[in-house]
C-alpha cells in the first residue's frame, strides 16, 4: 500500500502540468478522498436532483440542460449529478439524448439553457481543452491516437509546460507507473499504429491519468472490444472509482451495466425518465423505461405480403464484422432490421449492395446464387441501396435535383455523342419531384439548399429510378421532420403493395414496429432474433437487442 | 437586376474585371498590344499551356493533380525529335511521340487510380523521371531542321490570319466545355470531385474514370509538346521546363477548387486571358520571363488566399452575430 | 523475436535497409568499377551531399507535417547570390556572422512560406509552387544581370569547401561536410528529444487529434517552415563556398532532389514518421547510384533524373505497399483480432499533404 501510495505521490509531481491544476482542486486525486462528509456539510444549494445530505458532495452537477438543433429537441431539462468514486451508467435508445449530453460535458456543444457545476461552482466549459483543464476527460469507442507515437508519448504528448526537452527516460518511467499503476501490460515503447482498441483506450485511459482526471466518461468504450478486454476495462474502471474519480458509463449491454454500475440513469427523448441506485433497478425496469417511447400516430400497414420469395440469405458472414445473418424476403415484404448502435445493420445492407461485399455465404434471387461484389452488380440485379448518411454517402450536395437523380442511371439518359440528354433528364426528374412531392421550385435547384426531408425524398427518386425488385433502405427517416416522415411511411407502404421487397434498417423502433411485416433483431453483428409482426414488441425487441433474450420465433 | 450582380461579385465577375484592368493598362502602355498580330501572337506564344490548362481543370475539379505534365510535354517533342534524328518519318514520330505521352498518362494513373497512391507522390515522381528520360534521349543536344510543314504546323494560317494553334484552341476549348458541362463523363468528374464515396455507392467506377483522366492528361500533354516542337523548330531536353506552373496556374485561378469538386471552364478562360495578357504586356515592356513567372506565383498564391480570407472573414461574422443572438437571448432570459 | 521487435520498428528497418542497400552498391561498384572504393569518390558524394543533405534535413521537417516545400531551390539560388554580393561589399564580415545572415535570410523566406500554410490555409504545394517563382524573381530582379564569381568573394568561403578539417590517408574532412553532418546531428536531437520535435510527429500523425488536444498546430507547421528556409539559407552558402560562380539558376532542381532525399530515405509522405538521418542516407544513396551507374555502365549524367524518378516512386509505392504489409506482420497475432484500429486512415485533407 505504501509502494503504491509513493509510486501516485511520484506521478503526480513528475506529470501534472500547471495548466491542469487549478487550486480548488484536491492535491492527489489518486487517494481515495476521505473528507466527504466534510465536503459534503459544506457544500450549500444543492439542487433537486436526487441526492441525499449524508452523500459527499458530487464533483459533476449538471442541472436544468436543455439543447436544440433546429426543430429538434436533442435535451429537454436534464440534470444529472456524479459522484466521485461512482460510476453512473447512462441507458437510452439511439436518440435519447446520450450523446449530446456527453458532448456538452466535454466542451464540443454548449447548452441552451441550465447550469454545470464542479465542486458546487459553476464552470462553462467552452471547449474540449478547457474541459481537460477542469479534469474531464473522455474515451470513445474509437480513440484518439497519434499512431507513429509510441505508448509513452501518446500519454503524454498533449501535456503542456513541460518544458522545452523531452527527458525519455522519466516519459518511459512514468508511463510505466501509470500502466503499473492501472495494472496493464503494455509496451510503452511500442508505436501505436497496430494496438488493438483496447490497448488504444488503455493509453487514452493512462492519458486521462495523467492528466489528473476527476470526471471519465466512457462512450460505448466496450463495442468493439472481446469479452477478455471487456473485463480488463472494467478492472480499470473500478481501479479509477477507487481512487475516486467519478465516471460516466455508456453502454448499451445490459450485462456489463449491471455488472459495474453504481447508479443506472434511462435517458429517453431528451429527458431523464429514472435514476437509480443499481440495486433499485432490474434490466427489465430499465429496458421498459428506455422503450417506453412516444408513438406519433402509427402507420397502419396494409397487407402487402406476397407467396413469392424474392431474396434469400444463407449464413452471410464478413470476418468482424457480421456473421451468420440469414433470412428471405418476399416480394411485397417489409423486412424491419433492428438493433442498437454497432449491430452492424448498416454492414449487412453495404454487403447485400456490394460495396463491402461479405466473405462467406450466399445471396439468392429468385432462388438463383448471386455474386454481388460491387454496387453495379447489386444494381443490375434489381437491388438499391438507400443510404443512412446523406450528406457524406448519399448525395452530391452541390448538384442539381436531377443531376442526383439520375446519378446511377445516367448512361439511360446519353446521347449517342455522350452527352446528358438534360430534357429527358429533367423530365425523369419532374416526374419524381411530382409523384413524391419533393417541395422544390424546380428539379434545377441544388440538393444542398434543400431540407433534410427533401433531400431524403430526392435519395428515394435515386434509387427508385433504378427499378429495383429489393430496396434497402437505412434510416430513411433519420432527421426528417413529421410529416416528410409520414410521407415517406406511405411511399414505403405504396412500393410494398406494388410487390418490391424492402428492407428497412431503422432505429426508431415504433417505426419499424409499424412498418415491418416481420423484424430481424441484430446485436453485435450476429441475427439475434426473428419476430413476426404478431410478436414484435418494443419490450421484446429492445431485450433481444441488448442481450437480454432472444430467439428464432419465425421460421 | 439581383443576377447581373450577383454575378459580378462572383468569381468570376471578379476575374472579368482583373482582365479588363490588365487589358486597359497593357493598352495605355504599349501601342502596338491592341494589334491583330500581337493578339494572335499572344495565343501562339502560349498555345500549349493553354490546352493542358484545359484538361488539368478536369483534374483538378475530380480532385487529383497532375504535376508531370510539363515533363510529358518536354519527353513528347524529345521522342519525337529522337526519332526524327534516327530517320523516322515526322508522321510517324508524332504519332510515337503521342502515344508516349498517353503511356506515361496510364502509368499516373495505374498508381493513382488502381493501387491508390497521392497524385501528388506520383506525379512528381513523374515530374522528375520523365525529364529524366527526356534528357537521356537528346543528353546536351539541340534538335532542330524538322521539315517544312511540321514548322509550319504551328504557324502557318489557315483560317483568315489565325494560325493552327489558336484555331486549335478555340476548336479544343469549346470541346472541353462541352464535355465538362454537358456529357457524362463531365458530370461524373463533378460528382468523383465532390464526394468520392457518394459516387461510388451510386455504381460510378471511380478509379476508371481517374485512369482515363491520367490518360487524357498525358495524351494532350503530348500534343501540346509535338505543338511546341513545331512553334519553336528546335527541341533540347529542357523544353516546355517548368511550364506547370503556369497551367496549374490557370486552373486555380479560374476559381477550380484545389480540392475538387467545384470550378469551370468559363473561369478558366477568364483566368487564361488574364495570364496570357499580363505576361504579354510585361513582355512587351521588356520585363523578364523570370519576372513574369514570379508574377504568375504571386497570382497562384492570392488566387487560393483571398477565397480562403473571404471565408475566415465570413465565419468571423457569423460568429459574432451567433455571440449577438445568444446575448440577446440571455437578456430576454433576465427580464 | 520479441526482443527484436521491440528494438526494431518497421521505421528502423527502413533505415537500415537503406544501409544495406548502400553498402550492397558500394560493393557491387567496388568490384566492377575501378578506383570506386577511393577517396576521391568519397569526397566527391561527401561534397555534393553535404549540400543536399541540409536542404533535405529542413524539407523533412516540413514533410514530416504533412506539407512540402518545393522553394528550397529558389532559397538556396537567393541566399547564395544574396551572400556573394554582402561578402563582395563586406569582405571583412566575420564567418559566424555571415552564415547567421544566410539562414535569416532563409528563415525569412520560409517564414512566408509557413504563414501562408499555417494560417493562409493554403496547401503547401501551392503556397510554395508559388513562392518557387517569386524567390526566383526576387533573384533575378536583385541580380540585375550580374553573376558572382570566386574571385568576388573572401578566401576563407571556398577554402570551406576545399580545405581539410584534418585527414587520415587519403580521406579527408572538409569544414563544409562536418558542417552538414554537425546539422543533420543536432536535428536528429532536435526531432528525438525536443517538445517541437516530438510535436511535429504529432502533427503529421493525426492533425485532426492533435488540433483536439490543443497541441499548437499551427505554430508547429509554421516553425517547420522557418527552420527549412533557414537551412535552405544555409545551404545557399555552402552552395557559394562550393561552386563560387553563382548565376540566377543556382539551386533549380534541388527542390525535387531534397524531396527525392526524404522520400527515399524513408519520411513518410503523409506525416508522422520518419527521420534526418533516413534522409541524409536517401542523399547518399541517390548520389551513390547515381555517380556509381554512370561510372559503371558508361551512361551519361542525363540518366541522374531518370533514375530519381524511378526511386521517387519505388519508395512512395513501398511506403504504401511493404511498410503496411509489414506492420501487419509486425503486430503480434493475438491483438491482430478484434477490429483493426484503422479509424485514423485518409481522410479529405490527407489527398494534398504529400
Amino acid at each position: 500500500m505504501i509502494t503504491s501510495y509513493e509510486l501516485r505521490v511520484t506521478s503526480y509531481e513528475l506529470s501534472v502540468p500547471s495548466i491542469v491544476n487549478p487550486p480548488a482542486l484536491p492535491a492527489l486525486p489518486f487517494v481515495k478522498l476521505t473528507n466527504r462528509e466534510a465536503e459534503g456539510s459544506l457544500s450549500k444549494g444543492q439542487s433537486s436532483i436526487a441526492m441525499h445530505s449524508s452523500q459527499p458532495q458530487p464533483t459533476l452537477l449538471l442541472r436544468g440542460i436543455t439543447k436544440r438543433f433546429g426543430s429538434t429537441q436533442a435535451l429537454d431539462g436534464v440534470g444529472l449529478a456524479m459522484y466521485p468514486g461512482e460510476i453512473h451508467a447512462l441507458l437510452g435508445e439511439n436518440g435519447a439524448g446520450k450523446s449530446t449530453l456527453i458532448k456538452i460535458i466535454t466542451g464540443v456543444h454548449q447548452p441552451d439553457t441550465g447550469e454545470i457545476l464542479l465542486d458546487s461552482r459553476p464552470i462553462r466549459i467552452g471547449s474540449t481543452l478547457e474541459a481537460q483543464a477542469h479534469g474531464i476527460a473522455a474515451i470513445y469507442q474509437e480513440p484518439m491516437m497519434y499512431p507513429d507515437l509510441n505508448v509513452a508519448e501518446n500519454i503524454f504528448i498533449t501535456h503542456a509546460g513541460r518544458g522545452p526537452l523531452v527527458n525519455w527516460r522519466r516519459v518511459y518511467r512514468e508511463a510505466e507507473s501509470i500502466l503499473d499503476q492501472l495494472d496493464v501490460q503494455l509496451d510503452v515503447r511500442q508505436p501505436a499504429r497496430g494496438l488493438t482498441v483496447a490497448a488504444q483506450q488503455t493509453v487514452e485511459i493512462a492519458r486521462a491519468i495523467s492528466l489528473r482526471v476527476r470526471v471519465l466518461i466512457m462512450d460505448e468504450p466496450t463495442a468493439a472490444l472481446s469479452a477478455h478486454e471487456v473485463e480488463q476495462l472494467f478492472s480499470l474502471a473500478r481501479r479509477l472509482r477507487e481512487q475516486g474519480v467519478a465516471i460516466l458509463f455508456i453502454s448499451h449491454r445490459m450485462e456489463e451495466v449491471f455488472s459495474i454500475a453504481d447508479r443506472v440513469t434511462v435517458f429517453r427523448d431528451g429527458r431523464l425518465i429514472s435514476s437509480a441506485p443499481r440495486a433499485e433497478v432490474t434490466p427489465e425496469g430499465a429496458i421498459r423505461d428506455m422503450a417506453g417511447r412516444t408513438v406519433e400516430q402509427l402507420f397502419p400497414r396494409s397487407n402487402t405480403v406476397q407467396e413469392e420469395t424474392l431474396v434469400q440469405v444463407r449464413e452471410l458472414s464478413k470476418a468482424g464484422v457480421f456473421a451468420d445473418v440469414h433470412f428471405e424476403v418476399r416480394k411485397g415484404e417489409v423486412l424491419g432490421f433492428a438493433g442498437l448502435v454497432g449491430a452492424r445493420r448498416t454492414d449487412v445492407g453495404l454487403a447485400l449492395f456490394g460495396v463491402e461485399p461479405a466473405d462467406s455465404g450466399e445471396i439468392l434471387l429468385d432462388g438463383v446464387a448471386r455474386h454481388v461484389r460491387s454496387p453495379n452488380q447489386a444494381m443490375a440485379l434489381g437491388i438499391a441501396y438507400v443510404s443512412e448518411d446523406r450528406r457524406a454517402l448519399g448525395l452530391s450536395l452541390p448538384m442539381a435535383i436531377s443531376a442526383n437523380i439520375t446519378l446511377p442511371t445516367l448512361r439511360r439518359y446519353l446521347s449517342a455523342l455522350g452527352l446528358v440528354r438534360g430534357q429527358a433528364e429533367a423530365a425523369e426528374a419532374e416526374h419524381y419531384r411530382q409523384r413524391l412531392a419533393i417541395r422544390a421550385p424546380s428539379v434545377a435547384v441544388e440538393v444542398g439548399k434543400l431540407s433534410g426531408g427533401n433531400q431524403q425524398k430526392v435519395m428515394l427518386s435515386k434509387w427508385l429510378n433504378t427499378k429495383p425488385r429489393l430496396l434497402i433502405l437505412d434510416e430513411p427517416t433519420r432527421g426528417i421532420d413529421v410529416g416528410a416522415k409520414a410521407e415517406v411511411h406511405q411511399m414505403i407502404d405504396d412500393l410494398a403493395a406494388q410487390g418490391m421487397a424492402i428492407i428497412l434498417i431503422s432505429s426508431d423502433l415504433p417505426e419499424v414496429l409499424a412498418m415491418s411485416d416481420r423484424v430481424l433483431v441484430m446485436r453485435e453483428g450476429r441475427q439475434v432474433g426473428l419476430f413476426s409482426r404478431a410478436e414484435a414488441t418494443q419490450e421484446r425487441i429492445l431485450a433481444a437487442a441488448m442481450g437480454q433474450a432472444g430467439g428464432e420465433t419465425v421460421a | 437586376m439581383g443576377f447581373s450582380l450577383r454575378r459580378l461579385l462572383s468569381w468570376e465577375g471578379l476575374l472579368l474585371l482583373i482582365l479588363l484592368l490588365v487589358v486597359a493598362v497593357n493598352a495605355l502602355l504599349s501601342p502596338v498590344y491592341l494589334g491583330l498580330n500581337n493578339q494572335v501572337n499572344l495565343f501562339q506564344l502560349s498555345i500549349e499551356k493553354i490546352i493542358v490548362a484545359l484538361v488539368m481543370t478536369f483534374i483538378i475539379i475530380n480532385g487529383e493533380i497532375d504535376l508531370s505534365v510539363a515533363s510529358v510535354m518536354g519527353l513528347a517533342a524529345c521522342v519525337l525529335a529522337y526519332l526524327f534524328e534516327r530517320g523516322v518519318p515526322m508522321e510517324q514520330a508524332v504519332v510515337a511521340a503521342l502515344a508516349v505521352g498517353a503511356l506515361c498518362g496510364a502509368f499516373n494513373g495505374f498508381w493513382v487510380a488502381y493501387i491508390g497512391l497521392p497524385s501528388l507522390a506520383v506525379t512528381l515522381a513523374g515530374l522528375i523521371g520523365y525529364r529524366g528520360v527526356a534528357r537521356i534521349l537528346l543528353e546536351d543536344r539541340s534538335i532542330t531542321g524538322f521539315p517544312e510543314w511540321f514548322n509550319r504546323l504551328g504557324q502557318q494560317p489557315i483560317l483568315g490570319p489565325l494560325p493552327l494553334a489558336v484555331v486549335l484552341f478555340f476548336g479544343l476549348y469549346m470541346i472541353a466545355l462541352v464535355v465538362l458541362n454537358f456529357s457524362g463523363v463531365g458530370r461524373l468528374v463533378y460528382v468523383v470531385g465532390n464526394n468520392r464515396e457518394v459516387a461510388r455507392y451510386s455504381g460510378v467506377r471511380v478509379p476508371r474514370l481517374k485512369m482515363g483522366l491520367f490518360i487524357a492528361s498525358g495524351f494532350i500533354a503530348a500534343l501540346a509538346g509535338v505543338l511546341l516542337a513545331a512553334r519553336l523548330g528546335a527541341v533540347r531536353g529542357n523544353t516546355a521546363d517548368g511550364f506547370e506552373l503556369d497551367i496549374i496556374t490557370m486552373v486555380l485561378l479560374g476559381g477550380v477548387s484545389i480540392f475538387g469538386g467545384t470550378g469551370n471552364l468559363f473561369g478558366v478562360g477568364l483566368a487564361i486571358l488574364i495570364i496570357l495578357n499580363m505576361r504579354n504586356g510585361m513582355a512587351l515592356l521588356n520585363v523578364t520571363g523570370n519576372v513574369q513567372t514570379g508574377v504568375v506565383g504571386l497570382l497562384l498564391i492570392f488566387s487560393v488566399l483571398i477565397p480562403n480570407l473571404v471565408q475566415d472573414g465570413q465565419t468571423l461574422l457569423q460568429r459574432r452575430r451567433a455571440r449577438r443572438k445568444e446575448v440577446e437571448l440571455k437578456v430576454k432570459a433576465g427580464d | 523475436m520479441n526482443g527484436l521487435r521491440r528494438w526494431l520498428r518497421p521505421e528502423q528497418l527502413r533505415e537500415l535497409s537503406l544501409l544495406a542497400l548502400i553498402i550492397v552498391a558500394l560493393l557491387i561498384f567496388g568490384m566492377q568499377i575501378e578506383n570506386f572504393l577511393s577517396a576521391r569518390t568519397f569526397n566527391r558524394i561527401a561534397a555534393s551531399v553535404a549540400i543536399i543533405g541540409v536542404v533535405a534535413v529542413g524539407q523533412t521537417l516540413v514533410v514530416l507535417t504533412r506539407n512540402i516545400d518545393l522553394s528550397v531551390g529558389a532559397i538556396v539560388g537567393f541566399t547564395a547570390y544574396f551572400m556573394g554580393m554582402q561578402l563582395h561589399a563586406n569582405p571583412s564580415m566575420p564567418p559566424l556572422l555571415a552564415l547567421l545572415l544566410a539562414c535569416a535570410v532563409g528563415g525569412l523566406m520560409g517564414l512566408v512560406n509557413g504563414l501562408l500554410v499555417a494560417y493562409g490555409r493554403i496547401p503547401a504545394i501551392i503556397t510554395t509552387l508559388g513562392t518557387l517563382a517569386i524567390y526566383r524573381m526576387l533573384l533575378v530582379n536583385y541580380a540585375d544581370a550580374r553573376t558572382v564569381t570566386t574571385d568576388m568573394v573572401p578566401a576563407w568561403v571556398p577554402g570551406l569547401a576545399q580545405a581539410n578539417l584534418f585527414t587520415l590517408g587519403d580521406f579527408g574532412l572538409r569544414p563544409m561536410v562536418a558542417l552538414a553532418l554537425a546539422v543533420v546531428l543536432l536535428f536528429q536531437l532536435v526531432l528525438v528529444y525536443t517538445q517541437f520535435g516530438r510535436r511535429l510527429y504529432a502533427v503529421g500523425s493525426n492533425p485532426e487529434a492533435a488540433r483536439f488536444a490543443g497541441l499548437p498546430a499551427r505554430r508547429t507547421v509554421l516553425l517547420a517552415f522557418v527552420l527549412c528556409g533557414a537551412l535552405a539559407g544555409l545551404a545557399g552558402f555552402m552552395f557559394l563556398s562550393r561552386f563560387g560562380n553563382i548565376t540566377v539558376v543556382a539551386g533549380q532542381g534541388m527542390e525535387l532532389q531534397s524531396v527525392a532525399a526524404v522520400v527515399v530515405g524513408g519520411v513518410n509522405t503523409f506525416g508522422g514518421s520518419g527521420t534526418v538521418v533516413g534522409a541524409l542516407l536517401g542523399a547518399v544513396l541517390i548520389d551513390l547510384l547515381g555517380q556509381g551507374l554512370i561510372r559503371w555502365l558508361g551512361i551519361s549524367e542525363f540518366w541522374r533524373d531518370a533514375i530519381l524518378g524511378l526511386l521517387i516512386l519505388l519508395a512512395v509505392a513501398s511506403d504504401a505497399l511493404i511498410l503496411t504489409w509489414l506492420r501487419r506482420f509486425w503486430t503480434p497475432k493475438e491483438t491482430r483480432l478484434g477490429r483493426p484500429s484503422e479509424s485514423v486512415g485518409p481522410t479529405r485533407e490527407r489527398r494534398h499533404g504529400l
